[in-house]
């Protein structure tokens, strides 16, 4: 009998099935205990995954209604999630099509391990890559061609330091806590209004949901989220304007370069404000550049062109330039002797050419005479302020910098504004580590010396002069608007301060500043105007090369409504760099009256 | 025999685990095969598998009357009716998932491979008992190689290497069972191991894939190894108690390829988790126990080669299914006994039990120590 022979042999197929159970069972152990989370969280990424509908972010508009920034639709390549290792050779033939090498990709995969939504590699492929792709979607499989709406600065370079420009999270943000709502890759504004607005104009992204196995095949859709537009900005700034003054900026630094007036005059900062509410209504700062550039990474090339560039093209001039004010200082300094009663209106000055304390004169040396207040301003006489400022003090010359707005920010819509630097004792002897001398309360009160300023914030307090005392917030955002064109929110004029000075004295300073853009004046040539104009001339010392050129100025000078500061780099004289720019703009605005063509051709 | 002594001889604690696996199985169908939801078909499954679990106990109450050693003298004509059936799935058979296994037979297909598991248990059984007396040399096992061989190739050739290494295990349990030295194996290894690049030229190409896919899961992501895959993600997200009857995701969403059938073990594992996978496993570990029981009482020689021979195919079938849902086994057409949708399978593997029954019902009162 082979049960009895052979019994051992049974219970050896018995063990032998024990083991194999127990293998089995050991392996389920091991899926479905051990690693049972892994292949849990796998189940759920493989029947569901949130595709991202991304929110067209909002248009940008100026004042008048014209697009600045819109979007438009690309193709960006994405790579599908799996959850098997990435295709080196599908990775390899893909790099090539899209010229990004393929550590690129990868790191990119890398970036977004935990996602379950594709990857996106790269947007705004050109036409040609589409086609490969397309063409050989066969060899490639896994990646994935998706409509993305791009974003589109309608006209390169104009307004770029106001619109700014958009780009991609990077980790290191997210790292530093912003944006931290976001993955890496999502487009965010970097720089400009597309950064100080991009809650707004960002809006929210949308989503559906799609069962998927795991080769990433649709099963079906689920539901979606339709995406929320980003909301649109209304500028207060005037495209035309805009456009007219960094013609008229181009084309007078080139003048001054080619002229071998200021050889290095490349570099300029000019903003027109309404001084009846703080609308800013162009703002130039030079040197530009092309935000289209940004959108979809920079090449390193175009990177290194800008980064290269001494006179720093990225930096807005305007709010982050700081500048001696030089005589435009002359308004502040004029402002406290007079409030102080430490001189009255018709006092006159002797000027011989040097001041009688100290041997500091005119910058070429001319002496002017008697001078009352008018007068002096008007030709902006150095040694009639110097004497102020002995008379005031700098402790008061300090106050009343304080109170026209030196020395803090505007608070303009932008984030990057510098606050400049308000002349004082404290201030010298904190960074310099010297005693304060009455030469330096001489040169405070021209606005040489420690004394720096921001174009806007030249701009702020010369709009409170123009605008009887007043002193209103700038800013570049009228309204915020919803994308069917309804209004989010109105940005009202904001006023901020109040000058302190008596309406005799701001009088007295229109009057004074309407005179230099007449005959005698340092801007005589601005007589000829259509309106009247009033401004200021400023020379800002250098150390470290040609003077800088400033002029501060508003028009009509009896009913104004429009101020525009020109602050020329390395320009020299303000009545020959910076006055003409100005003067050019309030043409344009302003434009001379024409004959009455329409009554002629009546008459025949 | 009578009614009286056929139900005071049966083994029912096998009974029980092979109707507890096959209603087991049968609710897994009708999940697989969506019986949850709305449709004009949604119980065709269930139904068909539970008519045929009813026919089958039927048909082995009644066969239980008939002495299994009757089939010792049928055997050689079965074996020949076998290799009939086999040439004819390869002339008159429909194709299906890259292998001809089916008849057509009025309105029902059968698979002749699933039958011929049992004729090839029955007449082997039959052909080795004749020679147990010559078996002591190597040689001497040559003509049941031969035997095993020929029906073997036929499978093959279908192809469904499946059924063809159930044939090969098969002969693995009666040689053990039959004394087949150690010695022996070494030697058998060895001609194995040199004609191994022979039988790799006999494999289809997609077999090969398979065994391919079987080494490195990963080679083919969106064919075979897309298959193992998903059948792993569905076994390990059951965890210990499983997402519950009806809401295994990867099974009701169909990622799990071929559910109802030779992938029934993965919805187990998702719906029923660690718990209920080990349960099935401790019941298929109970029917082998209760078969090699049998077959160290049975009262003759063919009856311990008929009871090895169906634990050796019950243990193979487990393993390789379990084996290749769990991604331990390369992908092969074995479905899981009792519980794969399958009306020829299930059959073959009621009558394998009623044939268990049968002999245990006439075996001497001898317990397995």
């Amino acid at each position: 009998m082979l049960n009895k022979k052979y019994a051992y042999r049974l219970e050896l197929l018995m063990i032998a099935s024990m083991v194999i159970f127990a293998v089995l069972i050991g392996r389920m152990a091991y899926l479905q205990l051990y690693q049972g989370d892994y292949y849990y969280r796998l189940s759920e990424g493989n029947r569901v995954r949130a595709v991202k509908i991304l929110a067209p972010r909002g248009i940008i508009y100026d004042c008048n209604g014209e697009e600045l920034v819109k979007n438009e639709p690309g193709f960006v390549v994405s790579l599908l999630r799996t959850n098997k290792k990435p295709d080196m050779v599908v990775i390899n033939k893909l790099a090539g099509i899209i010229e990004v090498s393929p550590e690129q990709i990868l790191e990119k995969i890398k970036q977004n391990e935990d996602s379950y939504e594709p990857i996106r590699i790269k947007s705004n492929l050109s036409a040609a890559m589409v086609t490969k792709i397309e063409e050989r979607s066969e060899e490639l499989p896994g990646i994935l061609l998706e409509l993305q709406s791009i974003r589109k600065y309608v006209n390169n370079e104009l307004a770029v330091h106001v619109l700014g420009y958009v780009g991609e999270v990077s980790e290191y943000e997210i790292s530093k806590g912003k944006n931290t709502e976001l993955k890496v890759g999502s487009i965010v504004g970097k720089f400009g209004l597309e950064r100080y607005y991009d809650n707004y104009l960002r809006g929210t992204d949308g989503s559906y949901r799609e069962e998927v196995d795991v080769a990433g095949r649709v099963v079906q859709t689920l539901d979606e989220l339709p995406p929320k537009p980003g909301q649109g900005l209304v500028l207060t700034v005037d495209a035309k304007l805009q456009r007219e003054a960094e013609k008229i900026v181009d084309e007078h630094l080139k003048y001054l370069r080619s002229s071998g007036f200021a050889p290095k005059a490349n570099a300029a900062a000019i903003v027109a404000i309404d001084p009846r509410n703080g609308a800013i209504k162009a703002l130039v700062s030079r040197p530009g550049f092309n935000p289209n550039l940004f959108v979809n990474g920079i090449s390193s090339k175009d990177w290194q062109a800008i980064n290269d560039n001494p006179f720093d093209p990225m930096s807005n001039k305007v709010i982050s330039g700081e500048y001696p004010p030089g005589s435009t200082f002359k308004i502040v300094t004029g402002s406290a002797a007079l409030e102080t009663g430490k001189v009255t209106p018709q006092e006159m000055i002797f000027d011989s050419g040097k001041h009688w304390l100290i041997p500091m004169g005119n910058a070429e040396g001319e002496a002017l005479g008697w001078l009352n207040f008018h007068k002096a301003l008007a030709a902006s006489d150095n040694v009639y302020f110097y004497e102020m400022g002995n008379r005031v003090g700098i402790d008061v010359l300090k106050k009343y910098a304080a109170l026209f707005g030196f020395g803090k920010t505007t608070g303009i819509d932008l984030f990057g504004e510098n606050e400049g630097i308000i002349a004082s004792p404290e201030y010298k002897m904190k960074v310099f580590d010297e005693d304060w001398y009455l030469g330096d309360t001489f040169n405070a009160a021209i606005g040489q010396g420690f004394n720096l300023a921001t174009p806007i914030q030249l701009a702020v307090m010369l709009s409170a002069v123009a605008n009887n005392g007043d002193i209103y917030k700038p800013h570049l955002v009228e309204k915020i608007v919803n994308d069917d064109g309804s209004v989010v929110k109105e940005i009202k004029p904001e006023k901020i301060g109040r000058l302190p000075v008596s309406a005799e004295t701001l009088e007295l300073l229109q009057s004074a500043l309407k005179a230099v853009a007449q005959e005698g004046g340092t801007a005589a040539q601005m007589a000829n105007l259509s309106v009247p104009v009033a401004g200021k001339t400023g020379t800002a010392e250098n150390p470290h090369g040609k003077d800088h050129g400033l002029f501060v100025g508003y028009a009509p000078a009896d009913n104004p409504n429009l101020v525009v500061v020109a602050v020329i780099d390395q320009g020299g004289f303000g009545s020959v760099s910076a006055a003409p720019i100005v003067q050019r703009i309030f043409e344009y605005v302003f434009p001379p009256k024409q004959p009455a063509i329409v009554n002629t051709q009546k008459k025949q | 025999m009578e009614l009286g002594r056929i139900l005071k001889r049966l083994d029912y604690v096998l009974l029980f685990a092979v109707l507890a696996l096959t209603a087991i199985g049968i609710t897994l169908i009708g999940s697989a095969t969506h019986i949850n939801l709305v449709s004009e078909d949604r119980y065709w499954y269930v139904q068909r598998q539970s008519m045929f679990a009813v026919f089958n106990l039927i048909f082995i109450f009644f066969s239980l009357r008939f002495d299994y050693r009757l089939l010792e003298d049928m055997s050689k004509r079965l074996y020949i009716f076998n290799l009939v059936m086999l040439l004819a799935v390869m002339f008159f058979g429909h194709a299906a998932l890259g292998a001809q296994r089916w008849i057509q037979i009025g309105p029902v297909s059968i698979q002749p491979s699933e039958f011929s598991k049992i004729i090839m248990i029955v007449a082997l059984s039959a052909f080795i008992n004749k020679r147990l007396d010559n078996l002591d040399s190597f040689w001497s096992w040559f003509p049941v190689f031969g035997y095993v061989l020929v029906p073997f190739l036929l499978v093959m050739k279908q192809p469904d290497l499946g059924t063809a290494l159930v044939f090969a295990a098969i002969l693995l349990g009666l040689m053990i069972i039959c004394g087949f030295k150690k010695k022996f194996f070494v030697r058998l290894f060895g001609i194995g191991v040199v004609s191994a690049p022979l039988l790799w030229m006999v494999l289809h190409d997609y077999q090969k894939m398979r065994l391919k896919v079987f080494l490195d899961p990963g080679l083919e992501p969106q064919g075979a190894g897309y298959h193992v895959i998903q059948s792993m993600i569905a076994i390990g997200s059951g965890m210990l108690t499983g997402k519950g009857l009806f809401s295994g995701t990867q099974s009701q969403l169909d990622f799990l390829p071929e559910n109802h059938t030779d992938f029934i073990f993965a919805v187990a594992g998702e719906e029923f988790g660690f718990i209920g996978t080990t349960i099935i496993l401790l019941l298929y570990l109970v029917v082998i126990y209760r078969g090699l029981n049998i077959a160290m009482n049975a009262t003759d020689d063919f009856g311990t080669l008929l009871a090895t021979g169906i634990v050796s195919m019950f243990v193979f079938h487990v393993l390789v299914n379990v084996g290749m849902t769990a991604g331990i086994m390369p992908v092969t057409g074995v479905p899981l006994p009792f519980m794969s949708y399958g009306v020829s399978s299930l059959t073959t593997n009621m009558v394998l039990i009623g044939l268990l029954l049968n002999i245990n019902m006439r075996q001497q009162k001898l317990t397995f120590k």
